[in-house]
């Protein structure tokens, strides 16, 4: 080993011997400053999360519109509020990964008044509705009806997310290390939403359902946090595109 | 050392090595949480528990680094001795750290669901066929479980209990956890990593450690320990004037044990290398009035019977040896511990 | 299904080990370590290392009660692994720094979408 014959010979509970002392104390200091040092340049060099956030700030919204099961909840506004515009085409989701299907199941095509918080992220928006009745109720007056516009199939390239982290709700709400926590959203059946790389028809968010129009499906799990191109159906709701994802079409982009 | 367990031993040294740890410990997570983010000029600040998560996760990477930098750097130089001695000190913390890193990621990534956190930790990714996406929790939970075992098992009873050979493979799982960690990052934040400062310092910390791991190999196989030639039925091990006053001569012996031949007041005995607390070379040791010290942590032992001093109850075999022509030779047959030979004088 | 039935094992495995850790803590290691005599501070510091190695200590519990323990083992120092955990880890270290690199992906900003058929074809 080492050649040790005249280096000076370290016992644990003695005083350490004098040719060692400086050394250890060098040691000592350059292990604070070495590690003050690494916490600075990792903590200050993370990347952007991205401006999605709870609107807190907005209050409680309560808008009136119709219900579509895409099959994830969406409302076609017809009533605005203050952040909501009239003809917005609205996501949903309960609190945290909490499924919202069971509430809306019997809402198809009706007309409702649904209330809660917003979550934005530049033209991306989503409300978290409230508990109960408070949250989503039918409202009077009869439903008009809504049409839809098949713009044909595409393939568009981007990443899966679940929309209410990527919304604001986490931030970072995207990427390989939030993966896991997409797909727990998703199992609990947050909207799945598309980020495209370049706008589809004007936007850049795209909510996904799987290509029957079902809900996500577990094929595609495998998908989600990747950047992927992928082909599917893309149908116009009022301002929200709806994709119709077909995971066996999707390719990894490297 | 002691003759009955206590929690911990403390002494002057363990307080200034502990002291030293925490306030690094305490540096890293202390500038990474309250400092970075005044200097971060994000739009919206990146969620507590992520940023939280992140530090923690990233203190325990460098500690790990550094705690595995010191075995090879203390092999290749003996002045970095004194940071092996309280190594599992360190080694404690940094399960801390690290479970305080799974901590915010299991309360934050994996709740708010109708699924349970432990249950959500293992099912909600389960891509295991694929490298993008894999499911690197997985890694991470793998090298946490194995930082909790050594953790808990770092007192001073487990070596006597398991034996030192048997605790210190389990302690090599060590090796084990820092691999997975590698690849928990790799195919974790490393993927989505913009800057560059992270990727840059991950991949040079953990080639450093790599490199510095296959240096000490390397130097160990060009200076270590000779076999020892046989002459009839006793191992040849050196010259007998090749041994210093207070020091020792080690060679391998053909059973895979090693003796070390002392010389004292100008007296040879053979002892068994491997210190009976953690298998330390005491060959590599020295004698301090009159009893052979361990390079590790300091055991002490007669050099003529094996035993520590009262009152101290740890022995260690003794070889009785000859000097031939100027040649010490050992019967490799260890006598059983705490057997008392007299010294050989040298011819 | 898988996972709850891990969770289910690791509950198991630890309450099998909060019974070792009663029985071992209190009864054998009086009986296998004369240090721990008298000695009672320390013990909750080795309750975490039972509930995790339990088969462990029952084996070491086991072969010290019967004398099967073979003591000149004690002294037979573990070095000969190392240069075989030095390379393996360097080598290991290299493959999953490399592949990890190589996967990593950048964000496609330059693929446009493409409309493959229009709408009723």
């Amino acid at each position: 080993m080492a050649d040790n014959k005249d280096k000076p010979f370290f016992v644990g509970y003695l005083t350490a011997p004098d040719g060692l002392r400086s050394f250890l104390i060098g040691i000592g200091i350059g292990l604070i400053l070495l590690m003050a040092g690494v916490g600075l340049g990792i903590g200050a060099t993370q990347d952007d999360p991205g401006n999605g956030a709870f609107r807190g700030d907005y209050g409680r919204q309560t808008v009136t519109g119709v219900m579509e099961l895409t099959p994830y909840p969406v409302v076609r506004v017809t009533q605005g509020s203050e952040h909501v515009p009239e003809g917005h085409t609205l996501m949903l989701s309960a609190g945290g990964k909490q499924s919202l299907m069971s509430r809306v199941r019997d809402l198809d095509g009706q007309l409702v008044t649904v209330s809660g918080t917003i979550l934005d992220r530049g033209e991306l928006d989503m409300m978290q509705v409230r508990g109960g009745q408070n949250g989503i109720s039918r409202a009077e007056g009869d439903a008009p009806e809504m049409d839809s516009e098949d713009l044909g199939r595409w393939r568009i390239a981007g990443e899966i997310c679940d929309g209410k982290c990527l919304a604001g709700a986490m931030r970072p709400g995207t990427g390989i290390a939030h993966k896991a926590c997409a797909n727990l959203c998703l199992i609990g059946d947050i909207p799945p939403v598309f980020v495209s790389t370049q706008p589809v028809e004007g936007s850049e968010f795209l909510l996904v359902v799987g290509p029957d129009g079902t809900i996500f499906p577990k094929s595609a799990y495998d998908l989600v946090a990747a950047y992927i191109s992928v082909e599917g159906k893309v149908v116009r709701h009022g301002d929200l595109l709806v994709f119709h994802l077909e995971p066996d079409t999707a390719e990894l982009v490297q | 050392m002691s003759v009955k367990y206590i929690p911990v031993q403390w002494n002057p040294n363990k307080w200034i090595y502990d002291g030293i740890m925490l306030a690094g410990v305490a540096a890293f997570l202390w500038v990474f949480i309250h400092v970075t983010p005044e200097i971060l000029s994000h739009e919206r600040p990146i969620n507590s528990q992520v940023h939280n998560a992140r530090a923690f996760g990233a203190c325990a990477f460098l500690m790990l680094s550094i705690i595995l930098a010191i075995g090879p750097l203390a092999k290749l130089d003996t002045r970095f001795m004194p940071l092996l001695y309280n190594r599992r000190h360190f080694g404690v913390m940094t399960a801390f750290v690290a479970t305080a890193h799974a901590g915010y990621i299991l309360n934050w990534y994996f709740a708010f669901s109708f699924v349970p956190k432990w249950d959500a930790l293992i099912l909600s990714n389960t891509n295991y066929g694929q490298l993008l996406g894999f499911p690197f929790e997985a890694l991470g939970a793998f090298a946490l479980v194995i930082l909790l075992i050594l953790a808990a098992t770092s007192h001073d009873f487990w070596l006597k209990f398991l034996t030192a050979p048997v605790w210190k493979r389990l302690h090599y799982l060590i090796y084990l956890a820092y691999v997975s960690v590698v690849a928990h990052i790799s195919l974790g934040i490393l993927q989505d990593q913009q800057s560059l400062f992270l990727p840059v310092f991950f991949i040079v910390t953990a080639f450093l450690v790599a490199l510095l791991h296959v240096w000490a190999y390397l130097a160990e196989r060009k200076t270590g320990d000779p076999l020892a030639s046989a002459e009839g039925d006793w191992m040849r091990v050196c010259q007998a004037d090749e041994i210093d006053e207070g020091r020792a001569r080690i060679a391998l012996l053909p059973d895979g044990k090693r003796v070390a031949v002392f010389k004292h007041e100008g007296k040879l005995s053979a002892i068994s290398n491997a210190c009976a607390h953690q298998n330390g070379p005491l060959g590599e040791g020295r004698i301090i009035d009159c009893l052979v010290t361990c390079p590790w942590h300091g055991f002490q032992y007669r050099v003529t019977d094996g035993q520590s001093p009262a009152p101290f109850t740890e022995k260690i075999p003794t070889y009785n040896l000859r000097v031939q022509d100027g040649a010490v030779l050992v019967d490799p047959k260890a006598n059983p511990p705490g057997t008392h030979v007299d010294p050989v004088e040298v011819a | 299904m898988m996972a709850a039935g891990l969770v289910i094992f690791a509950e198991y495995w630890l309450m099998v080990g909060a019974v070792v850790a009663l029985f071992f803590l209190t009864i054998g290691i009086d009986r296998i370590d004369e240090d721990a005599r008298g000695a009672y501070i320390f013990r909750p510091l080795l309750v975490p290392g039972v509930l995790l190695i339990w088969p462990m200590v029952l084996w070491r519990w086991y072969a010290l009660e019967t004398g099967r323990a073979d003591e000149a083992k004690r002294y037979k120092a573990v070095r000969g692994a190392y240069g075989f955990v030095a390379i393996g880890m360097a080598i290991a270290i290299g493959v999953i720094i490399a592949t990890g690199l190589s996967i990593k992906q950048t964000w496609p900003a330059h693929i446009a979408p493409e409309l493959l058929s229009e709408a009723g074809q």
